[in-house]
């Protein structure tokens, strides 16, 4: 803990970032802190409940935190690959923003409890399963100390499968059923680090390409445009689906696009801006079996 | 209004249910959002909770967690339809909606969810009656429960309220041995015990009856003081600093936390805002529909010129409390907030209203004590 | 605005399609396809007189690139049961790569249909340049056959009727069923809708 305190007051004494984006105690857990001063870096900490996904505030569109001045983000292995997302899309220069790496051991499903909990199968984020990053390796600084693989959860590519082997009719009856609870609020999107349009096509009124109407139908044309817009720059960070107020399983899609962009392109998102995102790039020798 | 309470058992509640069920009135009420919440040992998140049409009492979750979405939904739904039209030869011809709603109930409401309901009606009709709004209100007979209160974030008792508080409830259940002490407060509470009176039982005369009321009693009182410790404000300086701080630094202190989600508003039993969209459904017809919508998105006060008076999230985040603490009050002599605290459980990032309306409580307290009200540099000064 | 403009169809039909018996159900097909092949090519299948069902209605885009899959979800929106997507075949984009960056997304948007339950039997990807005629005749056939086997898309057509049953007035009325000719002007049949409300909705007639 004082170790990450410690870079960051460095960094805000010798005037090297003028703020640095990490996490803090909330009244109901860890939450999100932006520091302009050295004295308040005492507030920072890093624990199993530091869930969010601080790239988010990267986002060039956020003047609130661009007019704070240069910024130094902590960041999980996650958090770092979705940085690398926006370098990819350049919506941030790497010069522009400092990156304290923090080596993660997994963290909970819920940053609101008093105190960290014991990771166990679980307490633990289904966004950790399968995760590979146990210390981010494009980051400026790593502080913190070495940690154990995360507990293994729920398999999420079991709960796909188990969707998968349904028929499609089945499939649609499901997902009716989730998304007609949607009120279009558009948490996701806003929780999400790779969603930083200027204008989402939602807001686009001419024509009106997807309904704002939060019945089934508007809803379907959300989520399935929210789907294909992240797919192959999903970090799986699993924000989207935490920050949805009506528990929709987003986290079901993600996972199942990242399949699909692995399967067809060979693609994992990665930590290296200079990998290209599969949608955007193409090979000439692409499979086509779906075509006639 | 009822001149004795009444007692409904747990049995006499599943009695209720089951006939209003039978009768096809709608009852709206507490209910475990899915199958696990039931479960002895679920998990935190399989407790969930939401507010449904319930055809048996085995749905029912009362004094469980507090529901995910407020009653909202149930007089401004997330959307509605405000006419139907079509082309009619050179013509259009408008449908408009039926607002002959059918009766319906709702069992078990949480008392600030209640209050919201007649703080809402003030702006739903202000300048304008709004119909389905008011039909909705017409068609509905409230009863609440009494509340144990949830957790840290309920502040309740701060804006005016309290876990048991009557305000737009037509009737209130209270937690007893055996069942729910049941009173009255208006005719439509009367006139729905009147019409299931086989449901309710009348109290044990003499002492048997007064022990349950005193529990009731004292179960309101265990959480009055439960909740008073949660926050505490001075409204009228409150406003005062709202008033004369819109400029104020400690606006760009909580626009940067803040992901203009709006999860904040969809919660909201007292958000009311809504978008108007038209959207065809064929060629030659369509809908007029109102959806919600919340001043935390940058899109709410976009002008067509690109302009945007709210330009950032420091500015969107004041609106919302300003709104609330000090416009609302101002045109309508009611708080637009009923300190249920959803906005700060919701909050995927940990905006808190409760911490942010006691630091500009504290803010406020020294403005009035340094008699510096209306001078904003001296108030930023001793803020800082 | 209509993305789609509906074919004609006979006979009567139930208000909200579910009577439409799959022996005499014609599908809407809504084919979206590249300026510079497959449209070509269907003019070809036509001057060529070449057997085919009239149900697609083709929608003509500069390029399969600049199809986006918004589209496709319009397409069932507006009561389409099935959709192509058909331009030029690899190495023969008229920009180059389109239709290479069409795959690509279309790839993944397949899947991406296919996991929330459209079946993907609905849709059809296809190759067709400016000569091949005859093969556009095929796609077209095939598809509508394999979508008349499915049968009408009502699921999803009806998704709005079915977000508020008991508070939306329109779920009283005709959902779209979209039989309103050819032309996007007042249809003959506007009156079908008010002699379809139940009593009650006296505002309607």
């Amino acid at each position: 803990m004082s170790e990450l305190q410690d870079t960051a007051r460095r960094l805000l004494d010798e005037g090297l970032v003028q703020v640095v984006i990490g996490w803090e105690e909330g009244p109901r857990g860890a939450r999100p802190v932006f520091v302009t001063s050295a004295a308040d870096c005492e507030r920072l900490i890093f624990d199993a409940r530091c869930v969010h996904n601080l790239a988010t505030f990267l986002n060039p569109r956020r003047s609130q935190i661009t007019a704070l001045g240069k910024a130094a983000v902590v960041v999980k292995g996650c958090d770092a690959k979705a940085v690398a997302g926006l370098l990819r899309e350049a919506q941030l220069e790497r010069a522009g923003i400092v990156l304290i790496g923090v080596r993660c051991g997994g963290v909970a499903g819920e940053p609101a409890t008093l105190a960290p909990p014991a990771l166990s199968a679980e307490t633990v984020s289904a966004r950790c399963w399968g995760c590979d990053v146990r210390e981010p390796e494009s980051v400026d600084m790593l502080v913190g100390e070495a940690q154990p693989e995360p507990p293994v959860t729920a398999d999420l590519d079991e709960r796909v499968a188990a969707l998968d082997a349904l028929s499609p009719a089945e499939r649609f009856a499901f997902w009716t059923k989730e998304l007609s609870r949607c009120t279009q609020c558009y948490a996701c999107r806003q929780a999400c680090p790779l969603c930083c349009c200027e204008r989402c096509i939602v807001e686009k009124t001419e024509p009106q390409w997807i309904e704002t109407s939060p019945h089934p139908r508007g809803n379907f044309a959300w989520h399935l445009t929210r789907a294909q817009h992240l797919a192959g720059r999903c970090v799986g960070c699993g924000e989207c689906e935490r920050a949805c107020p009506v528990g929709i399983p987003l986290g079901l899609i993600n996972r199942k696009l990242q399949q699909v962009v692995y399967e067809l392109y060979g693609y994992t998102v990665s930590e290296d801006p200079a990998v290209p995102a599969p949608i955007g790039a193409y090979a000439t020798d692409d499979t086509q079996d779906f075509i006639e | 209004m009822s001149e004795r309470a009444l007692l409904l058992t747990h049995d006499g509640l599943a009695t209720l249910v089951e006939e209003l069920a039978a009768a096809g009135t709608p009852a709206v009420a507490p209910a475990w959002a899915g199958d696990a919440g039931r479960a002895a040992g679920a998990s935190a998140a399989a407790r969930e909770t939401e507010y449904r049409t319930v055809s048996g009492a085995a749905e029912l979750a009362f004094g469980e967690r507090l529901p995910r979405l407020s009653l909202k939904q149930f007089f401004l739904p997330p959307t509605e339809v405000l006419f139907s039209w079509r082309r009619v030869g050179g013509g259009v011809e408008l449908i408009p909606p039926p607002t002959d709603f059918a009766a319906q109930v709702v069992l078990g409401a949480r008392p600030c969810d209640a209050a919201a309901l007649p703080i809402v009606d003030k702006v739903m009709n202000w300048d304008y009656a709004d119909e389905l709004w008011n039909a909705r209100r017409a068609a509905t007979t409230v009863f609440s429960l009494a509340c144990g209160v949830e957790d840290d974030s309920c502040f309740c008792s701060a804006v005016f309220l309290e876990p048991a508080a009557a305000r737009g409830s037509d009737g209130r259940l209270t937690p007893v041995d055996g069942g729910y002490l049941v009173e009255t407060f208006s005719d439509k509470g009367e006139a729905f015990v009147a019409a299931h009176r086989e449901s309710f039982t009348d109290l044990p005369a003499g002492a048997g009856g007064e022990v349950l009321a005193v529990q009731a009693e004292s179960f309101r009182a265990t959480a009055r003081e439960r909740v008073a410790g949660n926050l505490a404000v001075d409204h009228g300086r409150l406003r005062d600093w709202l008033d004369h701080h819109f400029d104020d630094p400690f606006w760009a202190g909580l626009g940067p936390r803040c992901n203009g989600c709006g999860v904040c508003a969809s919660v909201c039993p007292t958000c009311h805002c809504f978008d108007i969209v038209d959207e065809p459904e064929s060629v030659g017809r369509g809908v007029r529909r109102r959806n919600w919508d919340t001043c935390q998105t940058c899109v709410f006060t976009l002008h067509a010129s690109g302009h945007n008076p709210r330009q950032d999230q420091n500015a969107r985040f004041r609106q919302r409390v300003e709104h609330k603490f000090l416009v609302y009050p101002l045109k309508f002599g009611d708080v637009l907030c009923t300190g249920c605290g959803r906005c700060s459980r919701a909050c995927p990032t940990g905006q808190d209203l409760a911490e942010i309306l006691a630091d500009i409580d504290a803010r406020a307290a020294i403005d009035a004590g340094a008699g510096a009200v209306g001078d904003e540099g001296a108030a930023d000064e001793a803020a800082s | 605005m209509s993305v789609v403009n509906q074919p004609q169809r006979s006979g009567e039909r139930a208000p909200d399609d579910s009577g439409r018996a799959t022996a005499e159900f014609e599908p809407r097909i809504t084919a979206f396809v590249c300026n510079w092949c497959t449209y070509t090519g269907a003019d070809l299948a036509g001057t060529s007189r070449l057997h085919m069902a009239s149900n697609v209605r083709i929608i003509r885009l500069p390029c399969t690139g600049r199809i986006d899959h918004v589209f496709i979800v319009k397409a069932f929106e507006r009561g389409a049961d099935g959709v192509i997507v058909s331009g030029c075949h690899p190495a023969d984009c008229h920009y180059t790569a389109g239709n290479y960056h069409a795959r690509r997304r279309f790839g993944v948007f397949r899947e991406l249909l296919s996991f929330l339950g459209v079946d993907p039997e609905r849709l059809t990807f296809s190759w067709v340049s400016a000569s091949e005629g005859g093969k556009w005749a095929d796609v077209v056939n095939e598809t509508i056959e394999r979508v008349r086997r499915l049968g009408p898309f009502d699921s999803y057509h009806g998704l709005a009727g079915a977000a508020t049953p008991a508070d939306d007035p329109f779920a009283r009325f005709e959902m779209p069923a979209g039989a309103t000719g050819g032309t996007a002007a007042a249809p003959a049949d506007g009156h079908d809708a008010a002699s379809q409300a139940p009593s009650g909705t006296g505002d309607a007639s």
